[in-house]
């Protein structure tokens, strides 16, 4: 990795506002797009998790989203796909009796290793797709008010639905933060040799490396952190009786997209217990 | 009955033998337009956080609109009457939404949507951003960001704002367009307390309060504190020290026409002396032919990919000779961070190419670990990235780096920390979280230069310190630019940027002028950068006549063009 850019790299945390059909759902629909691909893409058989990664793709397209952009966040992710692939490829499963694809010495690659390495791929690859589709077309603010719209009956019976919802928002809005803070620290570090994307070293070199990083990144962003709560507190804000300023005028046809992303979820478990890649 | 009341309020941060308030008593009445000055660590953000009930007095009241400040019961009432607007704009916004951020304040008021309605179009309306309401904060400027921030304060409908040093982050246009806005809230008759380290901002109050070490040092006019400010270890804007130097009683708040206009007056009534000094200004300095940094046609952009990759750079051409000192100026956002990143091979160009010390950043070749420590970069806020718990451990990071070790090492360590007035032997043990703001800054300079580099590039070097230490961080920049050292420094300030040898400006992602300051600030200049003069460039406009043929950039220089036309100006 020679470039020093981490927020390059992220495709989670990062709102680019649109007039898409999709960016028009209301945050509670988000939230229910965002759980109709993840659980495929978690649970369901690889022809499921196929299907939930093309349509967050499609998904993605229509809101204006370049698959790229909703993948860039697993940039950093390939060389442990790559060491996977390796372990893989190294250590034999017992009682595997799938034909050897590659064979060097006394180790080989299987088909079933080969199987297991793709699967484990298409799931990070579809997961990542997902919440890069769900943060890129949502708002913090919309995930706020999506999740306490999601988790307004549990409040009814005292569950803290609005602080959990702002204890989240906060934590996606910190993200392209931290990274920031990281990126900046790194450059200062590397300035002063610190052996950071001049791809030296093994893994231990490089983990000690960014030993100098901790420390600074966690303490500028507990400093902003902090700068955040007393500039809310100035505002105001306890957490309690607060009303709502944004409206979500409810789209046309909102019941039927509902009803197809539950239908492509149902599907995608089908396909994945049925189609047997 | 004042708005505000404190009565030998005293307050001291949890560890800290030194109070960072003591028993300070102050009234500050409704609609007043005050500022409040003081070096770091003088007391005055503590002081604006016990008026709004963010800190509570250890000792001592504090009444804000007749309500005890430090009861817990009151902090919403509080609030409501005294709005804050902070340093960084990105640490204030809660939403990502411009709009919905204004709401916010009455959103916690619990007030109904209709009025939250009504008050969010006023606030937007009152600092002009109606235009940007369903726009991202992010992509606002950071003086946008600031008045979105007043829009929020405002919201509240309090009859008082307090800011905390709102204007420290941001350029000259943004400043201006703050210091606007504050005017017009003024005018509306909302009490203003304006925390700054510029005593040209704090001119424009009605009334000027001073903090050193916690007490209330000062309290009058700004025309007094002109008067005062040296025995505040409190320095002068340019206007009075130029005002100062050219025997002048410095004015407040001063435009250049109208001190220009004293100028001429008073040397008319002065017998045309004698003194026959030589013209201003040092000769420009020889410099080597050979580029220490080529930047041939380079683009960079942030988010590369993403549909708001917006470039940073687009097309930059720049030469820096060796041995140069050369200022990057320009707006925010206009590619100055970018640029010294492409220096130092810590960000690449995808298009173009840049030639740092003669290597070519992007060849596969490029050694870059070595190359960054040849040209270091010292990033924004570089205190922030100190990581070792002792200061002398901190400043070895870089020299260890290079393969350093025992006697060797502890000479550089020592040689670094010596040259930025953080004596080795009194410091290298100290932790470097105990330092103060500016010990801090230069002992992250020192790290730099442990390394001994054949060029330095700072990224805003003196952002954000108090008068004092932004002096002694000057002093040191001016060190490493006589001794040889290829220099590349972002500013904001125009008066730093005329002290180097070359003024490179950046506008819209190239480079739109690069010259001697003198020949930039008096002929290339070109208003549409969004930039200043330094006032003593607008001041020898102003006058004309022998000045102006000397091209002064600073006081001294200034003075010396009057001496040397004889008392004509």
């Amino acid at each position: 990795m020679r470039s020093l850019e981490f927020s390059r790299n992220l495709s989670i945390g990062q709102y680019l506002a649109g007039d898409s059909p999709v960016h028009r759902q209301r945050p509670a629909t988000k939230y229910l797009g965002l759980a109709c691909l993840a659980a495929p893409a978690l649970a369901a058989g690889p022809a499921g998790l196929a299907l939930a990664l093309a349509l967050a793709l499609a998904l993605g397209k229509a809101a204006g989203l370049r698959p790229g952009f909703l993948l860039r966040g697993l940039v950093p992710a390939l060389p442990f796909f790559a060491l996977t692939a390796i372990l893989q490829f190294l250590f034999g499963w017992p009682g595997d009796g799938s034909p050897r694809l590659l064979s060097l010495g006394p180790v080989a690659l299987t088909a079933f290793e080969l199987r297991l390495v793709l699967v484990a791929m298409g799931r990070c690859f579809a997961l990542v797709a997902a919440i890069g589709l769900f943060t890129s077309v949502s708002t913090e603010v919309e995930m706020a008010h999506g999740l306490e719209d999601v988790l307004a009956p549990a409040a009814r019976l005292g569950f803290p639905a609005h602080r959990l919802a702002l204890a989240a928002t906060t934590a996606f809005r910190f993200v392209p933060l931290v990274a920031g803070e990281l990126e900046a620290v790194v450059k200062a570090q590397a300035s002063r040799g610190g052996d950071f994307g001049t791809g030296r070293g093994g893994p231990i070199a490089k983990a000690r490396a960014y030993l100098p990083l901790f420390a600074p990144v966690t303490i500028r962003a507990l400093e902003r952190a902090e700068a955040l709560a007393e500039a809310m507190e100035a505002r105001c804000y306890t957490g309690e009786g607060r009303t709502r300023y944004a409206r979500y005028p409810r789209p046309r046809g909102e019941a039927a997209v509902r009803a197809a992303l539950l239908l492509s979820c149902a599907a995608a478990f089908a396909a994945g217990s049925l189609l047997r890649i | 009955m004042p708005l505000i009341e404190l009565e030998s309020a005293s307050f001291s941060y949890e560890g800290q033998d030194r109070p960072a308030l003591d028993r300070v008593s102050l009234a500050i009445g409704e609609g007043e337009y005050v500022a409040l000055v003081g070096p770091n660590g003088s007391g005055k953000s503590s002081l604006l956080r016990l008026m709004a009930g963010l800190r509570r007095p250890s000792s001592g009241s504090v009444r804000v609109a007749g309500l005890d400040a430090s009861a817990a019961a009151n902090a919403r009432a509080l609030r409501s009457v005294l709005g804050l607007v902070f340093q960084s704009p990105a640490d204030q916004i809660v939403s990502t939404v411009a709009e919905e951020d204004v709401a916010f304040g009455p959103e916690n008021l619990g007030l109904p949507r209709a009025e939250i309605g009504r008050r969010v179009d006023a606030a937007l309306a009152a600092v002009g951003l109606e235009a940007e309401r369903r726009r991202s904060p992010r992509f606002l400027s950071p003086g946008q960001q600031q008045r979105l921030a007043i829009a929020g304060a405002l919201a509240m409908e309090g009859r008082f704002i307090g800011f905390d040093e709102a204007t420290a982050m941001l350029d000259p246009a943004g400043r201006a367009s703050i210091l606007a806005a504050m005017d017009g809230l003024s005018a509306r008759g909302v009490g203003l307390l304006h925390v700054t380290h510029d005593l040209e901002e704090a001119a424009r109050a009605d009334r000027v309060l001073a903090l050193d070490r916690g007490r209330l040092a000062f309290d009058g006019s700004p025309a007094e504190l002109l008067r005062a400010a040296p025995g505040l270890g409190l320095s002068l804007p340019p206007s009075a020290a130029i005002a100062r130097a050219c025997g002048l009683e410095p004015e407040p708040g001063e435009g250049a026409a109208s001190l220009a206009g004293r100028i001429r007056r008073s040397m008319k009534s002065r017998n045309a002396s004698s003194s026959a000094a030589p013209a201003a200004g040092a000769a420009p300095r020889r410099l080597g032919p050979e580029p220490a940094f080529r930047v041939e046609e380079a683009s960079f952009s942030y988010l590369a990919g993403g549909a708001d990759g917006r470039p940073a750079l687009d097309g930059a051409t720049l030469s820096l000779p060796r041995g140069a000192s050369v200022a990057l100026v320009g707006r925010t956002g206009s590619g100055k961070s970018s640029l010294l990143q492409l220096l130092d091979a810590l960000a690449f160009p995808s298009a173009g190419r840049v030639l740092s010390l003669g290597v070519d950043t992007l060849s596969r070749e490029a050694d870059l670990r070595a190359l960054r420590t040849r040209a270091p970069l010292s990033i924004q806020r570089p205190e922030s990235a100190l990581f070792e718990f002792y200061a002398g451990d901190d400043v070895a990071y870089g020299p260890r780096n290079l393969g350093l070790a025992g006697k060797e090492l502890a000479a550089r360590v020592r040689a670094a920390m010596d040259s930025v007035g953080l004596p080795y032997e009194e410091f290298r043990d100290r932790p470097s979280r105990s330092l103060s703001g500016g010990e801090a800054r230069r002992l992250a300079l020192a790290g730099v230069l442990a390394l001994e580099p054949e060029a330095l590039l700072l990224d805003e070097p003196t952002s954000s310190l108090d008068p004092a230490a932004r002096e002694a961080v000057l002093a040191l920049v001016e060190t490493q630019r006589s001794s040889g050292r290829t220099l590349a420094f972002a500013t904001h300030s125009m008066e730093e940027a005329a002290s180097a040898d070359l003024v490179a400006v950046l506008a819209a992602g190239r480079v739109a002028a690069c010259a001697p300051p003198r020949e930039l600030f008096y002929e290339a200049y070109d208003e549409a950068w969004g930039l200043a003069r330094p006032y003593a460039c607008e001041l020898a406009l102003a006058l004309g006549g022998r000045v102006l043929e000397a091209r002064p950039l600073n006081a001294a220089e200034v003075a010396a063009a009057l001496r040397a036309g004889g008392g004509r100006a």
